[in-house]
């Protein structure tokens, strides 16, 4: 079923990968450790390569996007923490991208299988084939709204994933077609001053009805993710969330970051991280930034300071050259 | 020692169909894919959306190249410089310079097999910059999906997406117009769409025009011999170009590849090289 990777080497920082798995080729790009900038900084080279808990970053698919991502952050985003000493990968997943693979006609289709955590068994195996040809010791894998859900099943199927960054997820099923006058309020609201203060009220009126109601999950909750996540948690795996205004939950909505906190275990090694000012795609300068931030302070946090001493020494000799904030 | 024989099947399956690459032009690394074709009856360069439409077109881009090389049309897919996966830094760059990547992936692809003839297919930007092309004498045929009468039409509704975006749960004073956001852009650059867009772009993108006597797609060139035809299409083939129903992402588009794929076939049957005053 796996078969080994192919690559193009080009350019000195990247390479293009070509990886068979279950019958189809997967193509990615693979972002090098860019050692020049290691030894500019003063660190040991030989150490932070030979001696270091070599953590590797794979990317998936936002949505139906290409590789890429929106506004193409992704690849800047494997470029950073290539530069800070973190391999990185990123793959289309079947049917995307540059993937071989069959993909449904419909978007709805598309999120079924995505919900349903059709995808996790491809990311699982990328992450076996890199482990194996890059020598890591671990994969975390990001994911980007639909890529988030796929990164969550992986992690649950995977021991080799050892860490999950997952931006604006989502924890529901397809949603439900909103009635056509539902549609033209929420329209309304965005351009109408008044409209948007009966909005509150009736954010707020939403908001007592649940409160009696009682934290109950909704409907359409997809449980079989919140299994896995839980898994995951439990596990003790960190876990990283960034969330945009758009998956900040409103008011009357039920908050499921709020209720995985609240799981047995299932707080675990999470942080969640709210990005003021930036839209779903991240792709704009605020979400940009901070995404490429976080997720280094994070990535340095769990997989350096966490690690043996000899590499504990070498993080601390890192801190005192760039003190960084403490992951929340 | 005797050299291991192998049929000419076994060769070519050897050869992956699809071999992607980087292509090194003036400052930067072009990312391309080149869809191989056994024997190919013809090559086509294929110039794609820009940028933020990239994304949204991707899939049905890519199987349309498949479709020409199962057709026996090998043909080469690429992303501009600085967009996607190739490199160099989107905001220094000009429209200069993506027409001059479509001179140089032209140049590399005729000379792999400078006896089949070279199409260029643009899709709306990428019609634009392969309609360049072509006046300048590169390809033996056009084919032209969706060309704006400008790169400014290309660019201007992604700019009024921005707008409509910031103005969301804005009243009144606080609401600005797409205008605000151009006298902005001649002061200073803006993130639109996750790329950095400066007031040189803008005020470039007046110049890229379609020339007048392609506007009309029912009409062969008269300044030459060598065919073009421009297809205008509507949303019906949305996600290959921007639409906002958001229902379809790989939509069966047979009917427009077989279409557009017999359009390519009969136009290079037309004799050329050289005869016909315009370069080749």
């Amino acid at each position: 079923m796996v078969a080994a990777a192919k690559t193009v080497e080009a350019t000195k920082t990247r390479e293009l990968l070509a990886v068979a798995t279950h019958g189809i080729c997967l193509r990615g790009t693979y972002h090098r450790v860019q050692t020049q900038y290691l030894v500019q900084h003063g660190w040991e080279l030989q150490s932070r390569e030979n001696e270091s808990p070599r953590i590797g970053v794979l990317f998936l698919n936002s949505g139906g996007d290409p590789r890429s991502a929106s506004g193409d952050s992704a690849v800047h985003w494997a470029d950073s923490f290539a530069r800070s000493g973190y391999p990185s990968f990123r793959f289309d997943l079947p049917g995307l991208g540059d993937s071989d693979g069959e993909l449904p006609e419909k978007w709805q289709d598309f999120f079924q299988l995505v919900n349903s955590g059709h995808y996790a068994s491809f990311v699982s195996s990328l992450t076996k084939i890199l482990m194996d040809r890059y020598q890591l010791s671990g994969v975390v894998v990001a994911g980007h709204c639909a890529g988030s859900v796929s990164a969550i099943y992986a992690a649950a199927s995977s021991r080799n994933i050892q860490g999950v960054v997952v931006l604006d997820p989502y924890f529901f099923r397809e949603e439900d077609e909103r009635p056509a006058i539902r549609k033209g309020l929420s329209h309304l609201v965005t351009r109408n001053k008044v409209a948007g203060q009966l909005s509150k009220v009736y954010g707020g009126v939403k908001k007592v009805s649940m409160l009696v109601k009682g934290n109950k999950l909704p409907n359409n909750a997809n449980m079989p993710l919140l299994r896995c996540w839980n898994q995951v948690a439990s596990a003790g795996v960190p876990i990283l969330v960034l969330y945009t205004q758009q998956a900040r939950p409103r008011a009357g909505e039920f908050d499921y970051f709020r209720y995985l906190q609240s799981l047995p275990g299932g707080a675990g090694r999470m942080v969640l991280q709210f990005i003021e000012g930036a839209n779903h795609s991240f792709a704009d300068d605020a979400g940009r930034e901070a995404v490429r931030r976080f997720t280094e302070e994070w990535l340095e946090a769990s997989f350096w300071l966490a690690a043996p001493e000899r590499y504990r020494s070498l993080a601390a000799r890192r801190e005192e050259r760039w003190p960084m904030r403490a992951a929340r | 020692m005797a050299r291991p024989s192998y049929s000419r099947k076994a060769v070519l399956d050897m050869i992956p169909r699809e071999q992607a690459g980087y292509f090194e032009v003036p400052g930067a690394h072009l990312y391309t894919v080149l869809h191989t074709a056994a024997d190919p009856l013809a090559r086509v360069l294929l110039v794609g959306p820009f940028a933020w439409e990239r994304h949204s077109s991707y899939v049905p881009w890519v199987r349309w190249a498949r479709y020409l090389a199962e057709k026996g049309v090998e043909c080469l897919r690429y992303d501009y410089r600085g967009i996607g996966e190739s490199t160099g830094k989107f905001d220094h760059l000009s429209f200069q310079d993506w027409a001059e990547d479509v001179q140089l992936l032209a140049g590399w692809l005729d000379s792999l097999a400078p006896e089949a003839p070279l199409a260029l297919h643009g899709l709306e930007m990428g019609a634009l910059l392969a309609s360049q092309a072509f006046r300048a004498g590169i390809g033996d045929a056009l084919l032209m999906w969706a060309p704006p009468d400008n790169a400014n039409q290309a660019l201007r509704p992604a700019l009024t997406r921005r707008v409509a975006v910031d103005n969301m749960f804005r009243y009144g004073d606080q609401r600005k117009g797409v205008e605000d956001y151009i006298r902005r852009l001649e002061t200073e650059p803006m993130e639109i769409e996750g790329y950095q867009w400066s007031g040189r772009l803008w005020q470039e993108s007046f110049d890229l025009e379609l020339p007048a006597d392609m506007r009309d797609g029912r009409k062969m060139a008269t300044d030459c011999a060598r065919p073009f035809r421009t297809v205008q299409l509507d949303k019906s083939v949305e996600p290959l170009i921007k639409g906002s129903r958001y229902v379809a992402m790989n939509p069966d588009l047979t009917e427009l590849f077989a279409d557009n794929f017999e359009w390519i076939a009969g136009a290079l049957a037309v004799p050329s090289g050289g005869q016909n005053g315009c370069g080749r």
